[in-house]
């Protein structure tokens, strides 16, 4: 069976001669059905030229993309029938007409016929808290409201693909929030395949099976989450209190790393001497301190991103 | 979750037209959110008719003038819904992202753009009606028109349709369209016969008028209204050169399109700008 998406030697430069610009160079890539992927880089890496490419919006200057099986400039009809996108910095929807409008719209635009749309409208409209103002226009709804309708019209034909470019920019923090778990509904219920791109990193990191850095266009790291983040968790033991350091600072190791965020303190010893780790645990013991976690130091996503932006040489990939 | 079937290839032609009629759908339902606009659009048509009517009078209304002008308003006020309303749609689109949502569907080019342009035309006939009906009661304008007159009248809609097609093919290469589309209406105004019928210009300049949009039509039309038949319209060539200028247009309007979306793809053009 075909991969979900498959890219075969992608490129793609914007202008020509002096003007040039490489958006993405030589891109190889498999998401197998299922997979939610997520896609990180900085601001101008090429995330988007990669979505909108998978979503045959910016033809390729090399290479292919396939869906399904289905190459997306030669297959078009039958790639499109299995994609839903919400793309970044769009509205996505028609804001002059209502939310059913648009879902009953778009539902047809992929061939549906009205009598299939309508239930599933109904459904999609009622699990995302939006059935009682269906009918008013989707201009006058929150941010978060339109991104919901956005999302609702992606889903609409029960695309198995989603390719979701920033689906949480620019919401608040609730709507931001629903929109979150619908995508890992979608994933974990519904075993949607997911391309997502997105600045927020720990959103990335709660959502995706995997994770792959662009950096200039190139893909410099591919792995499964827990294996990039296994890949970069350091040999040394990090403690944590509940608690601020104050009177506790003469009893940290030397060369031990310590941050505080709020009431919690998180303190990287220098290394991992097993010996070290228990005299310092018997210091903290000694002295009463709230001891909530001891484990091996793990850095966040948004740690690892930035080394591997910024460390990783020109022309590797980590995978 | 229920699993819906997207029938494939056996039907295809029926679903063309069923996204084709999806189109005029929408087009009408964004229609209907703006009348106010197209009211003011039927307002400004008929002060600016009357205005120069007035005019040309010496400060009185010429009805004579009106009964040979009257038609060319009509397919103005087509033609300008279909180029402004057009080329005002579609840039929207493409800057609200909806262009690139509706390439995410099985959609032909030319099928998308035809379902607009039939909602516009819709939209542009409307106008044009309520501007004859409230010109033909007003100034009691009297026409003894050839049953066969509605042939040219349908083919200066389909001529407009051509005009709005070009209109919206360049909208998606030239962002700034706005101020060329303006200049080309005026145009249409001016020299499309709205003013004085095209007949009465040196033979140059009526020989150019010709090939602007819905200006032969018009010609033709007049043929057909002042009870002549058809054949009166195709001796004296009028007919033809509709025949072949719609044509040219709409064929030129659909390429044209096709190719800019291409071209679009492979610029990036189709994101907001």
């Amino acid at each position: 069976m075909a991969d979900a998406i498959a890219y075969s030697g992608l490129s793609k430069t914007y202008g020509r001669g002096r003007d040039a610009l490489t958006a993405v160079r030589e891109t190889t890539l498999s998401v197998p059905w299922g997979q939610v992927i997520g896609l990180l880089g900085p601001n101008g890496a090429g995330k988007t030229t990669i979505i909108k490419m998978t979503a045959g919006l910016i033809t390729p200057t090399s290479g292919t993309v396939r869906i399904g099986g289905s190459d997306i400039r030669r297959d078009r009809a039958e790639a499109v029938r299995l994609i839903g996108a919400v793309l970044e910095g769009s509205r996505n929807v028609y804001w002059p007409m209502s939310a059913w409008e648009n879902l009953l719209y778009f539902g047809r635009l992929k061939g549906l016929r009205g009598a299939e749309v309508r239930p599933r409208a109904r459904r999609l409209l009622t699990e995302l808290g939006l059935w009682e103002r269906r009918h008013q226009v989707v201009g006058g709804f929150s941010r978060g409201m339109q991104q919901k309708v956005a999302v609702a019209a992606a889903l609409i034909t029960d695309p198995r693909i989603l390719l979701l470019d920033e689906p949480t920019l620019g919401l608040d923090v609730e709507a931001a929030r629903t929109v979150r778990d619908w995508i890992a509904r979608l994933a974990r219920d519904e075993g949607k395949t997911i391309v997502l791109t997105t600045h927020q990193l720990q959103v990335a990191q709660e959502l995706s099976d995997r994770i792959a850095v662009i950096r200039e266009g190139e893909i410099i790291a591919d792995l499964p989450t827990a294996e990039l983040l296994a890949r970069h968790a350091e040999n040394r033991f990090e403690v944590r209190l509940d608690a601020p350091l104050d009177g506790l600072r003469a009893s940290i190791p030397e060369g031990a790393r310590v941050s505080e965020d709020g009431a919690e303190t998180r303190i990287v010893l220098p290394d991992a001497d097993t010996g070290a780790l228990y005299e310092f645990l018997d210091r903290l013991k000694e002295s009463g301190a709230p001891l909530t976690a001891v484990a091996r130091a793990q850095p966040s996503l948004e740690e690892i991103f930035i080394r591997l932006v910024h460390d990783e040489p020109a022309g590797g990939r980590v995978a | 979750m229920t699993t819906v079937t997207i029938p494939v290839a056996a039907d295809r032609g029926a679903r063309q037209v069923r996204l084709w009629a999806n189109e005029v759908g929408k087009g009408m339902r964004l229609l209907r959110r703006r009348w106010p606009m197209a009211v003011v659009g039927v307002l400004m048509d008929a002060a600016v008719y009357l205005g120069v009517n007035f005019f040309l009078g010496g400060g009185r209304i010429v009805t004579e003038l009106m009964v040979l002008t009257l038609p060319a308003l009509l397919a103005v006020a087509i033609a300008q819904v279909l180029a402004v309303e057009g080329s005002g749609g579609i840039a929207e689109e493409i800057n609200g992202g909806t262009l690139e949502q509706a390439q995410l569907s099985p959609i032909a080019a030319t099928t998308d753009v035809l379902g607009r342009v039939t909602a516009l035309a819709l939209q542009g006939l409307a106008a044009a009606a309520v501007l004859a009906t409230g010109f033909l009661a007003v100034f009691g304008l009297h026409y003894e028109p050839h049953p066969s007159a509605v042939v040219p009248a349908l083919l200066i809609v389909l001529d407009a349709v051509g005009y709005g097609l070009v209109i919206i093919a360049l909208t998606v290469r030239v962002a700034s369209i706005g101020a060329i589309t303006h200049v080309f209406n005026m145009v249409i105004m001016f020299f499309g016969g709205m003013i004085v019928p095209i007949a009465v210009f040196p033979d140059a300049l009526e020989a150019a008028a010709r090939l602007i949009p819905t200006a032969v039509g018009v010609q033709a039309l007049n043929t057909t209204l002042a009870g002549e038949p058809l054949s009166a319209a195709w001796a004296d060539g009028t007919l033809p050169l509709l025949l072949a200028h719609t044509a040219v247009f709409v064929a030129v309007g659909l390429w044209a399109y096709a190719r800019n979306l291409r071209r679009a793809k492979r610029e990036g053009g189709l994101s907001p700008r």
